[in-house]
């Protein structure tokens, strides 16, 4: 996706930005979804593989300031974890799609989207065991926070997420990755 | 949907309203420290008291300065029985199967919920009265010191910008897919997760295709305008603030101070 240029990558940035607070919203509709589903990861992990590394690590870092500015959530207190965490996803996932190409967009999406979630879950956890609650986190807290609780939204991204991709592409919003001869 | 984004923009002609937005930005960020830092009762009362005169002085009712305080309330509650129930076993009050409630967790819980709803206050002023182009331009002004370490910080204000002015748009349209998508039988509400997790696709995939058809239109606008994102923009250049800014910027750092040093 690199024939996209730098401005439609910033607009495109903007919008996965206003997603961040958006989503989060909409989600409301359904109760306890925002913990359960993870709504303001999808536009950032989304940005990281359409638009680059730099972008998707900017948006994971402006997102939950911008939700938490706008809406009041993230509270401040899980704010600091929260944009460590979406930043390395943009940034993961932005590296990897760079990186990997197998020629199989489904296969380059899934390597991309779960290397970023796993490398941001373990970069999180140890900030949080380190610097922002240190000595309070345990193994069995992060697998359960990080995994146990968020499983139906990892599960939802990875469905979702390359559904997202190929929708956008059959749209010819943004470019092809693979020729289809390819 | 729309009433629930509460920090839109009022407009008024308050002292806060006439304030400039980098003054705002900067006091905004002052008094967060100051909150982050209030560890007392004396603390507390000093920074509530604060709060409830910004909200007066910015003539914003009370409801519009604490009406997310109401959504989250569920937060609050979970965050301050988690802080009381399990923050320090040593000296509970009593045990009971894995809860240990104590004197040290309630003073914690008071804590967090004083200080995650004293920063909501906070940011509820600051973007009630301010409109979202003059934040924008605050935010670039004040990110401006970081473009002679190579960061495009015009680019980065310009992303903001843009992402603050799709945010009504977007909360409208995502409102009506989701209407759209109940009147086409979602189930939301429902209590089984596997219906929930089945209404989320047509909700979402939707949103994002609307939302980047428009990013498509408005980059092709933006190109066809001769819009490059390189070229270098000048920054306004009117840095002088008046006597009322001078004195926000003081008031605030005599809080913050004296909330670090003193309370």
């Amino acid at each position: 996706m690199n024939q996209i240029s730098i401005t439609k990558k910033s607009i495109i940035a903007a919008v996965c930005l206003a997603l961040c607070v958006v989503l989060p919203q909409a989600f409301h509709a359904i109760p306890n979804a925002g913990s359960i589903y993870l709504p303001m990861h999808i536009p950032v992990l989304l940005c990281g593989l359409i638009c680059g590394w730099s972008f998707g690590l900017l948006v994971g870092i402006l997102g939950p300031i911008l939700s938490s500015l706008f809406t009041g959530m993230p509270p401040v207190a899980v704010l600091p974890t929260m944009v460590v965490e979406l930043a390395i996803y943009g940034l993961m996932a932005g590296l990897l799609f760079q990186l990997i190409r197998t020629k199989k967009l489904t296969l380059d999406l899934y390597i991309s989207l779960i290397g970023s979630m796993l490398v941001g879950r373990v970069v999180a956890g140890l900030f949080r065991a380190f610097i922002f609650s240190p000595g309070q986190v345990t193994m069995k807290a992060w697998v359960t926070s990080y995994f146990v609780t968020a499983l139906p939204g990892i599960v939802i991204q990875l469905i979702l997420i390359p559904a997202i991709v190929y929708a956008l592409m059959q749209a010819r919003l943004i470019p092809q990755r693979y020729s289809k001869g390819a | 949907m729309t009433q629930t984004l509460t920090g839109i923009y009022l407009p008024g002609n308050t002292y806060i309203h006439r304030l400039d937005a980098r003054v705002k930005f900067f006091c905004f960020f002052a008094l967060v420290v100051a909150t982050l830092f209030t560890n007392s009762w004396g603390g507390y009362l000093v920074m509530v008291v604060i709060s409830l005169v910004l909200v007066y002085v910015s003539k914003l009712r009370l409801s519009q300065a604490i009406g997310s305080l109401g959504r989250m309330r569920w937060f609050l509650v979970i965050i301050f029985l988690m802080n009381l129930l399990f923050f320090s076993p040593e000296n509970a009050w009593f045990s009971w199967w894995f809860f240990a409630p104590s004197y040290a967790g309630f003073l914690q819980a008071i804590n967090i919920v004083f200080r995650v709803s004293v920063v909501v206050i906070l940011s509820n002023i600051l973007n009630t009265s301010t409109p979202p182009i003059e934040l924008t331009r605050a935010m670039e002004a004040l990110l401006h010191p970081l473009s002679f370490l190579g960061i495009p910080t015009g680019q980065i204000a310009m992303i903001i910008s843009v992402a603050v002015q799709f945010i009504p748009t977007l909360t409208m349209e995502s409102d009506q897919i989701r209407k759209a998508q109940i009147a086409r039988g979602a189930r939301f509400e429902s209590r089984k997760l596997t219906e929930k997790a089945a209404a989320i696709g047509p909700l979402v995939v939707p949103i994002f295709l609307s939302a980047f058809r428009r990013a498509d239109e408005l980059a092709l606008a933006m190109e066809a305008r001769g819009y490059q994102s390189s070229q270098k923009k000048p920054i306004k250049k009117n840095v002088k603030l008046s006597s009322a800014d001078a004195f926000a910027i003081f008031a605030s750092l005599v809080v913050c101070i004296s909330q670090i040093y003193f309370l």
